[in-house]
Protein backbone atom coordinates (compact mmCIF):
# COMPACT_ATOMS: atom_id res chain seq x y z
CA UNK A 1 0.00 0.00 0.00
CA UNK A 2 1.57 3.30 -1.10
CA UNK A 3 -1.30 5.85 -0.77
CA UNK A 4 -1.75 7.42 2.67
CA UNK A 5 -4.49 6.07 4.89
CA UNK A 6 -7.84 7.81 4.86
CA UNK A 7 -9.39 9.13 8.03
CA UNK A 8 -11.94 6.29 7.85
CA UNK A 9 -9.07 3.77 7.81
CA UNK A 10 -7.33 5.45 10.73
CA UNK A 11 -10.58 5.46 12.72
CA UNK A 12 -11.10 1.79 11.90
CA UNK A 13 -7.67 0.98 13.31
CA UNK A 14 -8.84 2.27 16.70
CA UNK A 15 -11.79 -0.12 16.79
CA UNK A 16 -11.55 -3.45 18.59
CA UNK A 17 -11.34 -6.43 16.25
CA UNK A 18 -9.74 -6.57 12.82
CA UNK A 19 -11.74 -5.14 9.94
CA UNK A 20 -11.09 -6.12 6.30
CA UNK A 21 -7.84 -4.49 5.15
CA UNK A 22 -6.69 -3.77 8.69
CA UNK A 23 -3.49 -5.79 8.34
CA UNK A 24 -2.41 -3.92 5.22
CA UNK A 25 -3.35 -0.59 6.79
CA UNK A 26 -1.37 -1.44 9.90
CA UNK A 27 1.61 -2.37 7.77
CA UNK A 28 1.45 0.96 5.95
CA UNK A 29 1.07 2.84 9.20
CA UNK A 30 4.19 1.26 10.68
CA UNK A 31 6.22 2.55 7.76
CA UNK A 32 4.61 5.96 7.16
CA UNK A 33 5.47 8.93 9.43
CA UNK A 34 2.75 11.06 7.80
CA UNK A 35 -0.02 8.59 8.68
CA UNK A 36 1.50 8.12 12.13
CA UNK A 37 1.29 11.90 12.63
CA UNK A 38 -2.33 11.85 11.45
CA UNK A 39 -3.18 9.05 13.87
CA UNK A 40 -1.43 10.91 16.70
CA UNK A 41 -3.47 14.02 15.90
CA UNK A 42 -6.62 11.90 15.99
CA UNK A 43 -5.71 10.45 19.39
CA UNK A 44 -4.95 13.91 20.73
CA UNK A 45 -8.21 15.31 19.41
CA UNK A 46 -10.16 12.55 21.15
CA UNK A 47 -8.18 13.13 24.35
CA UNK A 48 -9.04 16.83 24.18
CA UNK A 49 -12.72 16.02 23.63
CA UNK A 50 -12.68 13.85 26.74
CA UNK A 51 -10.98 16.61 28.69
CA UNK A 52 -13.59 19.26 27.87
CA UNK A 53 -15.03 20.73 31.06
CA UNK A 54 -18.31 19.25 32.26
CA UNK A 55 -21.29 21.48 31.58
CA UNK A 56 -23.70 21.92 34.45
CA UNK A 57 -27.39 22.86 34.48
CA UNK A 58 -28.25 26.43 35.36
CA UNK A 59 -31.16 25.28 37.52
CA UNK A 60 -31.82 22.46 39.94
CA UNK A 61 -34.20 20.17 38.05
CA UNK A 62 -34.98 17.93 41.03
CA UNK A 63 -38.05 19.86 42.32
CA UNK A 64 -39.70 19.50 38.90
CA UNK A 65 -38.88 15.78 38.69
CA UNK A 66 -40.07 15.19 42.26
CA UNK A 67 -43.27 17.10 41.64
CA UNK A 68 -43.98 15.03 38.52
CA UNK A 69 -43.33 11.82 40.43
CA UNK A 70 -45.60 12.92 43.28
CA UNK A 71 -48.33 13.90 40.86
CA UNK A 72 -48.16 10.53 39.16
CA UNK A 73 -48.09 8.67 42.48
CA UNK A 74 -51.01 10.68 43.82
CA UNK A 75 -53.03 9.99 40.69
CA UNK A 76 -52.30 6.29 41.01
CA UNK A 77 -53.23 6.32 44.71
CA UNK A 78 -56.44 8.25 44.04
CA UNK A 79 -57.46 5.62 41.52
CA UNK A 80 -56.60 2.83 43.96
CA UNK A 81 -58.26 4.49 46.95
CA UNK A 82 -61.30 5.37 44.88
CA UNK A 83 -61.85 1.72 44.07
CA UNK A 84 -60.88 0.54 47.56
CA UNK A 85 -63.06 3.20 49.21
CA UNK A 86 -66.12 2.15 47.23
CA UNK A 87 -65.52 -1.49 48.09
CA UNK A 88 -64.97 -0.64 51.75
CA UNK A 89 -68.14 1.47 51.93
CA UNK A 90 -70.18 -1.27 50.28
CA UNK A 91 -68.83 -4.00 52.56
CA UNK A 92 -69.33 -1.87 55.68
CA UNK A 93 -72.89 -0.99 54.70
CA UNK A 94 -73.72 -4.62 54.06
CA UNK A 95 -72.13 -5.75 57.33
CA UNK A 96 -73.95 -3.09 59.35
CA UNK A 97 -77.30 -3.93 57.73
CA UNK A 98 -76.96 -7.66 58.35
CA UNK A 99 -75.76 -7.15 61.92
CA UNK A 100 -78.65 -4.78 62.72
CA UNK A 101 -81.18 -7.17 61.32
CA UNK A 102 -79.82 -10.13 63.22
CA UNK A 103 -78.44 -8.82 66.51
CA UNK A 104 -79.78 -5.27 67.07
CA UNK A 105 -83.04 -4.90 65.31
CA UNK A 106 -84.24 -1.98 67.36
CA UNK A 107 -81.36 0.28 68.33
CA UNK A 108 -77.62 0.95 67.93
CA UNK A 109 -75.24 0.02 70.74
CA UNK A 110 -73.21 2.76 72.41
CA UNK A 111 -70.10 1.56 70.56
CA UNK A 112 -71.85 1.65 67.22
CA UNK A 113 -73.11 5.14 67.94
CA UNK A 114 -69.55 6.18 68.71
CA UNK A 115 -68.41 4.59 65.43
CA UNK A 116 -71.08 6.50 63.53
CA UNK A 117 -69.90 9.74 65.13
CA UNK A 118 -66.31 9.02 64.04
CA UNK A 119 -67.50 8.20 60.51
CA UNK A 120 -69.31 11.52 60.34
CA UNK A 121 -66.15 13.34 61.48
CA UNK A 122 -64.17 11.42 58.92
CA UNK A 123 -66.55 12.35 56.10
CA UNK A 124 -66.49 16.03 57.13
CA UNK A 125 -62.68 16.11 57.14
CA UNK A 126 -62.50 14.39 53.73
CA UNK A 127 -64.94 17.00 52.39
CA UNK A 128 -62.69 19.76 53.74
CA UNK A 129 -59.68 18.27 51.96
CA UNK A 130 -61.60 17.81 48.68
CA UNK A 131 -62.78 21.41 48.88
CA UNK A 132 -59.19 22.57 49.33
CA UNK A 133 -58.18 20.59 46.18
CA UNK A 134 -54.58 19.83 47.22
CA UNK A 135 -53.65 18.29 43.84
CA UNK A 136 -54.03 21.69 42.23
CA UNK A 137 -51.65 23.37 44.69
CA UNK A 138 -47.85 23.26 44.81
CA UNK A 139 -46.24 21.73 47.92
CA UNK A 140 -42.66 21.99 49.10
CA UNK A 141 -40.80 18.69 49.29
CA UNK A 142 -41.06 18.20 53.06
CA UNK A 143 -44.79 18.97 53.21
CA UNK A 144 -45.43 16.66 50.27
CA UNK A 145 -43.59 13.82 52.00
CA UNK A 146 -45.62 14.32 55.19
CA UNK A 147 -48.88 14.36 53.20
CA UNK A 148 -47.88 11.19 51.35
CA UNK A 149 -47.03 9.45 54.60
CA UNK A 150 -50.43 10.38 56.08
CA UNK A 151 -52.24 9.23 52.94
CA UNK A 152 -50.36 5.93 53.07
CA UNK A 153 -51.30 5.41 56.70
CA UNK A 154 -54.97 6.19 56.00
CA UNK A 155 -54.93 3.66 53.16
CA UNK A 156 -53.43 1.13 55.60
CA UNK A 157 -56.20 1.82 58.14
CA UNK A 158 -58.84 1.26 55.47
CA UNK A 159 -57.37 -2.15 54.81
CA UNK A 160 -57.42 -2.88 58.56
CA UNK A 161 -61.07 -1.80 58.75
CA UNK A 162 -61.93 -4.33 56.09
CA UNK A 163 -60.05 -7.00 58.04
CA UNK A 164 -61.84 -6.00 61.29
CA UNK A 165 -65.17 -6.93 59.70
CA UNK A 166 -64.01 -10.54 59.70
CA UNK A 167 -63.51 -10.72 63.47
CA UNK A 168 -65.89 -13.32 64.92
CA UNK A 169 -66.58 -11.93 68.39
CA UNK A 170 -68.92 -8.96 68.11
CA UNK A 171 -67.44 -7.11 71.10
CA UNK A 172 -63.94 -7.41 69.73
CA UNK A 173 -65.10 -6.41 66.28
CA UNK A 174 -66.90 -3.24 67.43
CA UNK A 175 -64.07 -2.19 69.74
CA UNK A 176 -61.54 -2.68 66.96
CA UNK A 177 -63.64 -0.77 64.45
CA UNK A 178 -64.08 2.14 66.87
CA UNK A 179 -60.34 2.27 67.52
CA UNK A 180 -59.56 2.23 63.78
CA UNK A 181 -62.13 4.91 62.95
CA UNK A 182 -60.72 7.12 65.71
CA UNK A 183 -57.23 6.69 64.29
CA UNK A 184 -58.53 7.47 60.82
CA UNK A 185 -60.12 10.71 62.05
CA UNK A 186 -56.84 11.63 63.77
CA UNK A 187 -54.85 11.11 60.59
CA UNK A 188 -57.36 12.97 58.46
CA UNK A 189 -57.25 15.82 60.95
CA UNK A 190 -53.46 15.93 60.56
CA UNK A 191 -53.83 15.85 56.77
CA UNK A 192 -56.18 18.83 56.92
CA UNK A 193 -53.54 20.61 59.00
CA UNK A 194 -50.86 19.82 56.43
CA UNK A 195 -52.88 20.94 53.45
CA UNK A 196 -54.93 23.75 54.84
CA UNK A 197 -52.75 25.34 57.47
CA UNK A 198 -49.42 24.16 55.98
CA UNK A 199 -48.40 23.17 59.50
CA UNK A 200 -44.81 22.07 59.27
CA UNK A 201 -44.87 19.98 62.42
CA UNK A 202 -47.64 17.44 62.71
CA UNK A 203 -45.85 15.12 65.05
CA UNK A 204 -44.72 12.51 62.50
CA UNK B 1 -17.44 6.14 36.41
CA UNK B 2 -18.14 5.42 40.08
CA UNK B 3 -20.38 8.24 41.19
CA UNK B 4 -21.67 6.33 44.19
CA UNK B 5 -19.59 3.93 46.28
CA UNK B 6 -20.84 0.38 45.69
CA UNK B 7 -22.32 -0.08 49.19
CA UNK B 8 -24.04 3.28 48.92
CA UNK B 9 -25.31 2.50 45.45
CA UNK B 10 -26.89 -0.74 46.64
CA UNK B 11 -28.63 1.02 49.53
CA UNK B 12 -29.82 3.86 47.31
CA UNK B 13 -31.13 1.49 44.64
CA UNK B 14 -32.90 -0.61 47.28
CA UNK B 15 -34.48 2.55 48.73
CA UNK B 16 -35.54 3.77 45.30
CA UNK B 17 -37.07 0.39 44.50
CA UNK B 18 -39.11 0.72 47.70
CA UNK B 19 -40.30 4.15 46.53
CA UNK B 20 -38.32 6.18 49.06
CA UNK B 21 -38.30 9.83 47.86
CA UNK B 22 -34.97 10.47 49.62
CA UNK B 23 -33.38 7.63 47.62
CA UNK B 24 -34.75 9.07 44.37
CA UNK B 25 -33.20 12.41 45.23
CA UNK B 26 -29.88 10.75 46.14
CA UNK B 27 -29.82 9.15 42.68
CA UNK B 28 -30.50 12.49 41.09
CA UNK B 29 -27.79 14.28 43.08
CA UNK B 30 -25.21 11.60 42.25
CA UNK B 31 -25.84 11.55 38.50
CA UNK B 32 -27.23 14.98 37.68
CA UNK B 33 -23.94 16.43 36.37
CA UNK B 34 -22.89 13.66 33.95
CA UNK B 35 -26.44 13.26 32.64
CA UNK B 36 -26.74 16.97 31.96
CA UNK B 37 -23.30 17.11 30.36
CA UNK B 38 -24.19 14.24 28.02
CA UNK B 39 -27.52 15.84 27.16
CA UNK B 40 -26.00 19.26 26.60
CA UNK B 41 -23.28 17.88 24.32
CA UNK B 42 -25.92 16.25 22.14
CA UNK B 43 -28.77 18.76 22.27
CA UNK B 44 -28.67 22.09 20.51
CA UNK B 45 -29.85 24.23 23.42
CA UNK B 46 -29.49 24.33 27.20
CA UNK B 47 -33.30 24.25 27.47
CA UNK B 48 -33.47 20.99 25.54
CA UNK B 49 -30.71 19.55 27.72
CA UNK B 50 -32.61 20.53 30.88
CA UNK B 51 -35.73 18.82 29.52
CA UNK B 52 -33.68 15.70 28.81
CA UNK B 53 -32.28 15.85 32.35
CA UNK B 54 -35.80 15.90 33.81
CA UNK B 55 -37.12 13.22 31.48
CA UNK B 56 -34.15 10.99 32.22
CA UNK B 57 -34.59 11.08 35.99
CA UNK B 58 -38.35 10.74 35.76
CA UNK B 59 -37.72 7.57 33.76
CA UNK B 60 -34.95 6.41 36.11
CA UNK B 61 -37.22 6.76 39.17
CA UNK B 62 -40.12 4.99 37.47
CA UNK B 63 -38.03 2.17 36.02
CA UNK B 64 -35.51 1.53 38.78
CA UNK B 65 -37.20 -1.85 39.35
CA UNK B 66 -35.96 -2.89 35.91
CA UNK B 67 -32.32 -2.09 36.69
CA UNK B 68 -30.30 -5.28 36.97
CA UNK B 69 -27.92 -5.01 39.86
CA UNK B 70 -25.08 -6.84 38.12
CA UNK B 71 -24.79 -4.04 35.54
CA UNK B 72 -23.30 -0.59 36.02
CA UNK B 73 -25.78 1.90 37.48
CA UNK B 74 -24.18 4.75 35.57
CA UNK B 75 -24.19 2.69 32.37
CA UNK B 76 -27.93 2.09 32.77
CA UNK B 77 -28.71 5.73 33.54
CA UNK B 78 -26.44 6.92 30.73
CA UNK B 79 -28.24 4.80 28.15
CA UNK B 80 -31.58 6.26 29.26
CA UNK B 81 -30.12 9.77 28.99
CA UNK B 82 -28.61 9.14 25.56
CA UNK B 83 -31.88 7.71 24.27
CA UNK B 84 -33.83 10.68 25.60
CA UNK B 85 -31.36 13.13 24.04
CA UNK B 86 -31.51 11.38 20.65
CA UNK B 87 -35.30 11.29 20.89
CA UNK B 88 -35.23 15.04 21.49
CA UNK B 89 -33.11 15.52 18.35
CA UNK B 90 -35.61 13.51 16.31
CA UNK B 91 -38.53 15.42 17.78
CA UNK B 92 -36.88 18.72 16.89
CA UNK B 93 -36.22 17.49 13.34
CA UNK B 94 -32.52 17.69 13.74
CA UNK B 95 -30.34 19.77 11.51
CA UNK B 96 -28.21 17.44 9.41
CA UNK B 97 -25.84 20.02 7.96
CA UNK B 98 -22.92 21.67 9.67
CA UNK B 99 -23.14 25.23 10.83
CA UNK B 100 -20.16 26.04 8.60
CA UNK B 101 -19.98 24.19 5.30
CA UNK B 102 -16.63 22.66 4.40
CA UNK B 103 -15.41 25.38 2.13
CA UNK B 104 -17.42 28.36 3.34
CA UNK B 105 -15.30 31.16 4.80
CA UNK B 106 -16.15 32.23 8.30
CA UNK B 107 -18.04 35.50 8.65
CA UNK B 108 -15.67 38.41 8.04
CA UNK B 109 -13.06 36.31 6.25
CA UNK B 110 -12.51 36.11 2.53
CA UNK B 111 -12.19 32.70 0.92
CA UNK B 112 -8.44 33.21 0.30
CA UNK B 113 -7.61 34.14 3.89
CA UNK B 114 -5.83 31.64 6.17
CA UNK B 115 -8.02 28.88 7.58
CA UNK B 116 -10.03 29.83 10.59
CA UNK B 117 -8.81 28.10 13.73
CA UNK B 118 -11.56 27.55 16.19
CA UNK B 119 -11.32 26.27 19.69
CA UNK B 120 -12.61 22.76 20.27
CA UNK B 121 -15.82 23.85 22.01
CA UNK B 122 -16.78 26.10 19.11
CA UNK B 123 -15.89 23.48 16.52
CA UNK B 124 -17.92 20.81 18.33
CA UNK B 125 -20.86 23.19 18.57
CA UNK B 126 -20.74 23.79 14.82
CA UNK B 127 -20.98 20.13 13.84
CA UNK B 128 -24.33 18.89 12.63
CA UNK B 129 -26.43 17.53 15.49
CA UNK B 130 -26.12 13.94 14.34
CA UNK B 131 -22.35 14.13 13.77
CA UNK B 132 -21.87 15.74 17.16
CA UNK B 133 -24.00 13.09 18.84
CA UNK B 134 -22.03 10.29 17.19
CA UNK B 135 -18.61 11.77 17.97
CA UNK B 136 -19.61 12.36 21.59
CA UNK B 137 -21.21 8.96 22.16
CA UNK B 138 -18.33 7.12 20.48
CA UNK B 139 -15.21 9.04 21.41
CA UNK B 140 -16.17 10.36 24.85
CA UNK B 141 -18.83 8.06 26.26
CA UNK B 142 -17.29 4.95 24.72
CA UNK B 143 -20.30 3.49 22.90
CA UNK B 144 -19.56 1.17 19.99
CA UNK B 145 -20.86 1.86 16.49
CA UNK B 146 -23.27 -1.05 16.92
CA UNK B 147 -24.71 0.47 20.10
CA UNK B 148 -24.98 3.92 18.55
CA UNK B 149 -26.68 2.49 15.47
CA UNK B 150 -29.19 0.70 17.70
CA UNK B 151 -29.98 3.84 19.69
CA UNK B 152 -30.34 5.94 16.55
CA UNK B 153 -32.27 3.37 14.57
CA UNK B 154 -29.64 3.52 11.83
CA UNK B 155 -26.94 1.22 10.49
CA UNK B 156 -23.43 0.67 11.83
CA UNK B 157 -22.07 2.08 8.54
CA UNK B 158 -24.06 5.25 9.14
CA UNK B 159 -22.46 5.68 12.55
CA UNK B 160 -18.98 5.09 11.15
CA UNK B 161 -19.44 7.52 8.29
CA UNK B 162 -20.81 10.18 10.65
CA UNK B 163 -17.78 9.78 12.90
CA UNK B 164 -15.37 10.11 9.96
CA UNK B 165 -17.28 13.12 8.72
CA UNK B 166 -17.13 14.73 12.17
CA UNK B 167 -13.38 14.20 12.46
CA UNK B 168 -12.79 15.55 8.95
CA UNK B 169 -14.60 18.75 9.94
CA UNK B 170 -12.97 19.03 13.34
CA UNK B 171 -9.51 18.49 11.88
CA UNK B 172 -10.05 21.25 9.36
CA UNK B 173 -11.68 23.74 11.71
CA UNK B 174 -9.04 23.18 14.36
CA UNK B 175 -6.22 23.64 11.84
CA UNK B 176 -4.85 20.16 12.50
CA UNK B 177 -4.49 18.89 8.94
CA UNK B 178 -1.23 17.05 8.40
CA UNK B 179 0.68 17.99 5.24
CA UNK B 180 0.70 14.98 2.91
Amino acid sequence: MTAHLTLEQLLALREPGAEPGAAAAREHLDACPTCQAELDALHQRVARLRALPALRPARDAWPAVASRLRHERRGRRARLLGAAGLALAASLALAVTIRHDVAHPASLSATEQAIDTQKQHSAALEATIRQYDPDARPLDGRTARIAEELEDRIAGLDRELEAAELLQAQTDREARRLQLWRERVGLLDALVDVHVTRASNVGL
Amino acid sequence: MDLLPVANAEAVVAGARAGDPAAFEALYRAFEAPVYNLARRICRTAEDAEDVLQETFFEVCRSIGHFRQEGSLWGWIRTIAASKALMRLRRNRYRDTDELADDAPAPGLRRDEPALRMDLEAALERLSEISRAVVWLHDVEGYTHEEIALMMGRTTSFSKSQLARAHTRLRRWLGEEVAR
